[in-house]
């Protein structure tokens, strides 16, 4: 009976996974072959098993844009909104969590129906507002509106609440004030949330496509999604190139996922917990 | 180390990132107009300059164009900004909003008015020499006028037609016209359509180019309605849209096109590939694609004009043009830039990396794709007779979106008449929103 | 401990909330009101016409305009079919993953994998598993699974087939999210609680049923909650895949205000639709809280 159950178990899951593999596979093999071949073969056993392989298309890439500026520029964006949002947010749930202060509820509460405006919704404004500013096509229009967060502020706050008191009251103790006793004893011990906060900032940003294509135009500042829709619609077009630039897009967001997977999981799963 | 200590420490730190936050935010925000100020200290004017991105062979010729500008004198330095494409009009208005424009502009000849009207294009009239002005096309200098004064010019302008394959055609026996009065008559057009589709594998004979979408809609297939006897807008006032693009001629026309996909007569062309790979006999195209169509073809390619619906073959003009902001401090080092460009060897440089009409007549004789018996000779010609300006009116960026969405919609085979009806709609309340686009 | 010290904390709060408060002022306050106040302008991006306040007209308008109200039911239509399909699809993975076998972390990952991947390029991948005619991947094997009956199309030019095209990369891509946070919950439920029903006797389905459905019911819920707004904020694929075509059969509100603000310039028109957006968000939200909340008066 459960012999029966696993193999359908399994039997369901390498369904599924070849859907999954598929498309993920078609672009890898297609990144090696030559360019009138990917669309040509997409539709026979070719489309995952090349006949020949080339990384003549790797190297169109590179004559073609500067990739390696996209790179950094993805890189560059993501990592900063990630790094200054763990300190600005981490900061904020504290003295949300921990500290007395006059107006803290009343406050918290605040940000808390911040919570429910998607960027969406003010993406027109906000566009208007940077724009006004004279903000476009920097790196600052595309890291500063993003470093607070008010989920993140949420996701701190109920982890440090979560705290036992006596990590404070010790450091207390010692005479140290509250922004040392942050850095020197919570940031130690709360590395989970941190892990947490900084993965589902990374994975928010990483891919984002509706504010850069709103707010760049040149290639200085402009981050990888933005640079493959247009290298897309760039003549002459041609497919093994654009799946080369796909693949060289991926592949270290699928290292470094493959290697830190379990924090990935944790941190996605850490969102359900809102509600 | 007392709390309050650290607290003062950690203070200080927040108002240094704080700070330093806004410092870096402003100078990455200003940097542009940071030129300026240390400008008189060296003579050199920093002269900011836009550029589409085009093709490869373009990018690398505008690339040596300012290398080699820029070596040969001190006075002006050129720094090029290549901007992509598909959203051009947008980073134009965005950064005019922001006070962020070059000092010299490339972009789609049409866009000129809306530019005008919003003030951000100087006047060319006393910046560049006259026999300079007198060697341009008569389509270019149309293009650049509005209200009677010359605003922008262009080093190129643009060719539109029918490509071939001889072989095909010739198994078809249909005749081989050679001048815009020899256009075949829409009947013949579709006649031939379902000959070429009978020999062929799977039916699909005409690439429409449909892997370009954008502003190639409205430049390669408003003439369609033109040569019917319809319009984008009615062309004495420019008001109203409503009777031209939705006039029964434009139906008719479109619905036309229409049965054109219906009958699977035309190539998907995903891989923009359709017609040098040979799967279609026939190519709906720009000048652009003559060299790689010639690489591949050879003797075997041959250009015709654009089938006739009624009132003779009409043909797209216009092309990237260049315009002088009005905040730029150096117009008459922007104009020697440009005068640089039109200059008949330079005019001919980029020509022979885009296949495009060259701009100047100089430079028209010394082609040879353009020149007496060259290949393209029919473009001139088109250029001369039967092209039509889009619309020179501050509306056309709305204009032409809504037209391309209309077309999108034709060609997915939504009611010709309610698509057409809606998009002048939409172009009338436009009009109306802006108190008619009046230049006061 | 004093009222000094009191002091010194609420001090230290405040530089700590400071960075944090002006930033969710300057970026997501400010910006939120402005898009209430725009949507009642007639602001167009670099016209030198002088702005106006125009009242309701442009909400007016676009309540008019067959493409937004299109744009809206596409929305709709996207919720209704995604949403269940989506949570049915990853609660079904997420409890074949949880069973103690071999191999489920390989299964997990592979799953998750999309959800790593920008929208951007999965948009330009699948416009090529989607290309028209036999070569087409996605022709190809379905060609393949109906032996032969089936007809090549052209999906995403093809108004009956586009939409639904477009929803079937988002769950292919979405899924592994949703899956996690169910393998989430599922790993709260206590195991007495099975260990109790099988001693009852109750079988696997009766023990689905009794204990991890309800058990489940927050996790669920707020799976619902996320994948509806997400189905309202759809953007990415649109404008990469089909531009809102054809015949306005993928259109969307957030592609429809980015067309108007954006490609058009018409700000106040464009603010007005996220207006309509967030009042939708703010709408779901509020009944989710409903539900949540009755459910737990009812315990």
């Amino acid at each position: 009976m459960n012999i029966y159950r696993n193999v359908i178990a399994y039997l369901l899951l390498g369904a599924v996974s070849l859907i999954y593999i598929a498309p993920i596979l078609f672009m890898f093999v297609g990144s090696f072959k030559p360019d009138e071949n990917v669309l040509l073969e997409a539709g026979s056993w070719k489309a995952f098993f090349p006949e020949s392989v080339s990384l003549q298309n790797f190297f169109d890439v590179f004559s073609r844009v500067n990739f390696s500026l996209f790179m950094f520029n993805s890189l560059f964006i993501t990592l900063s909104i990630v790094a200054l949002g763990l300190v600005v947010n981490g900061l904020a749930g504290y003295a949300f969590a921990r500290l007395r202060w006059r107006g803290r509820n009343s406050i918290f509460a605040l940000i808390i129906a911040l919570m429910i405006i998607p960027f969406e919704a003010i993406a027109v404004p906000l566009f208007y507002q940077m724009t006004y500013l004279g903000w476009r096509d920097t790196y600052i229009v595309q890291i500063v509106p993003f470093i607070v967060n008010a989920f993140s502020i949420y996701l701190f706050y109920t982890f440090f609440i979560g705290l036992p008191k006596e990590l404070e009251e010790a450091a207390r103790i010692d005479g140290a004030g509250s922004m040392r006793t942050f850095f020197q004893i919570i940031v130690p011990n709360s590395k989970p949330v941190f892990a947490t906060v900084a993965i589902l900032t990374f994975l928010t940003h990483w891919g984002s496509f509706l504010w850069p294509l709103m707010v760049t135009s040149g290639e200085d500042v402009r981050p990888l999604p933005v640079a493959i829709a247009q290298f897309q619609t760039l003549p002459p077009l041609q497919w093994g190139d654009i799946m080369a630039f796909g693949v060289m897009l991926v592949a270290p967001i699928l290292v470094i996922f493959l290697l830190f997977q379990g924090w990935f999981i944790r941190g996605v799963a850490a969102t359900g917990i809102k509600g | 180390m007392g709390s309050r200590d650290i607290l003062r420490r950690a203070g200080r730190l927040t108002r240094y990132c704080v700070l330093s936050l806004v410092i870096t935010s402003s100078l990455l925000g200003c940097d542009r107009d940071n030129t300026e100020p240390t400008q008189p200290a060296s003579s050199v004017a920093e002269l900011d300059v836009w550029v589409h991105s085009g093709q490869q062979s373009e990018r690398d010729t505008i690339q040596n164009q300012v290398t080699r500008f820029n070596a040969a004198q001190r006075n002006v330095h050129v720094k090029l900004t290549v901007l992509p494409e598909g959203a051009y009009n947008a980073q134009v208005q965005a950064a005019a909003l922001a006070d962020d424009l070059p000092d010299l502009l490339e972009f789609d000849g049409p866009f000129l008015y809306n530019y005008v009207w919003q003030g951000h294009i100087r006047e060319l009239d006393n910046l560049l020499p006259e026999p300079l002005k007198q060697d341009l096309l008569p389509s270019v200098i149309q293009q650049g006028t509005y209200n009677g004064k010359l605003y922008s010019v262009a080093t190129f302008d643009s060719g539109l037609g029918l490509y071939g394959r001889r072989g095909d055609l010739q198994a078809v026996g249909v005749r081989i016209p050679t001048t815009p009065g020899e256009a075949w008559r829409i009947d013949e057009f579709e006649r031939l359509l379902a000959a070429l589709a009978k020999r062929d594998a799977d039916g699909a004979v005409l690439d429409l180019k449909l892997n370009y979408s954008g502003e190639w809609y409205t430049y390669a297939f408003s003439p369609v309605i033109q040569s019917a006897g319809g319009d984008l807008i009615e062309r004495t006032s420019f008001q109203r849209s409503d009777g031209s693009l939705n006039s029964s001629a434009a139906v008719e026309a479109m619905t036309r096109v229409q049965s054109w996909f219906q009958h699977k007569y035309i190539d998907p062309n995903l891989d923009d590939a359709a017609f040098t790979s040979g799967r279609v006999a026939l190519s709906w195209g720009g000048h652009w694609d003559y060299n790689r169509y010639h690489a591949a073809l050879g003797e075997e390619l041959v250009v015709f004009p654009l089938p006739n619906f009624g009132l003779g073959s009409k043909t797209g003009q216009g092309s990237w043009n260049w315009g002088i902001t009005t905040r730029s401090q150096h117009p008459q080092a922007a104009a020697r830039f440009l005068t640089f460009l039109l200059r008949p060897e330079e005019v001919l440089r980029m020509a022979d990396a885009n296949g495009a009409v060259p701009a100047t007549r100089s430079a028209i004789r010394r082609s040879h794709l353009y020149g007496e018996k060259g290949p393209l000779r029919l473009f001139v010609a088109q250029l001369e007779n039967t092209a039509i300006a889009r619309p020179q009116t501050p509306a056309y960026p709305v204009i032409t979106s809504v037209f391309q969405q209309a077309f999108e919609d034709i060609r997915n085979g939504s009611n010709v008449r309610n698509a057409l009806d809606k998009a002048a709609a939409t172009i009338d309340q436009d009009i109306e929103d802006n108190e008619g686009y009046l230049v006061r | 401990m004093g009222a000094h010290h009191l002091k010194t904390e609420s001090r230290a709060a405040w530089v700590m909330v400071t960075p944090a408060l002006l930033g969710l002022t300057l970026f997501l306050t400010l910006p939120f009101f402005l898009a209430v106040i725009l949507s009642f302008t007639n602001l167009k991006l670099g016209s030198p016409l002088p702005v106006q306040f125009v009242g309701f007209d442009q909400f007016k308008r676009i309540f008019a305009d067959p493409s937004f109200l299109r744009a809206l039911a596409n929305n709709a239509i996207f919720a209704v079919v995604v949403v269940p399909l989506q949570t049915v699809f990853a609660l079904c993975l997420a409890l074949v993953i949880n069973r103690p076998l071999r191999g489920m972390t390989l299964f997990r990952t592979l799953f998750f994998m999309p959800v790593v991947f920008p929208f951007a390029l999965i948009a330009v991948v699948w416009i090529l598993i989607y290309a028209p005619g036999p070569n087409g991947m996605m022709n190809a094997a379905l060609e393949v699974l109906s032996v032969g009956a089936w007809e090549a199309r052209d999906f995403l030019h093809d108004p009956r087939s586009a939409f639904p095209a477009i929803m079937l990369m988002s769950i292919w891509q979405g899924v592994g999210f949703q899956m996690v946070i169910f393998l989430a919950g599922l790993q709260a439920i206590p195991s007495e609680l099975y260990e109790a029903a099988s001693v009852d006797g109750a079988t696997k389905w009766r023990q689905f049923l009794h204990i991890t459905l309800p058990q489940l019911r927050n996790t669920i819920i707020f799976v619902i909650l996320v994948t509806t707004i997400l189905a309202f904020r759809l953007f990415d694929q649109i404008q990469i895949m089909t531009h809102g075509g054809p015949n306005d059969a993928t259109t969307t509100v957030i592609f429809e205000a980015v067309r108007s603000a954006f490609e058009r310039q018409q700000v106040g028109r464009g603010a007005a639709m996220t207006t309509v957006f967030f009042l939708f968000v703010l709408f779901v939200t509020f009944l989710q809280r409903q539900i949540v909340k009755q459910e737990r008066e009812i315990e």
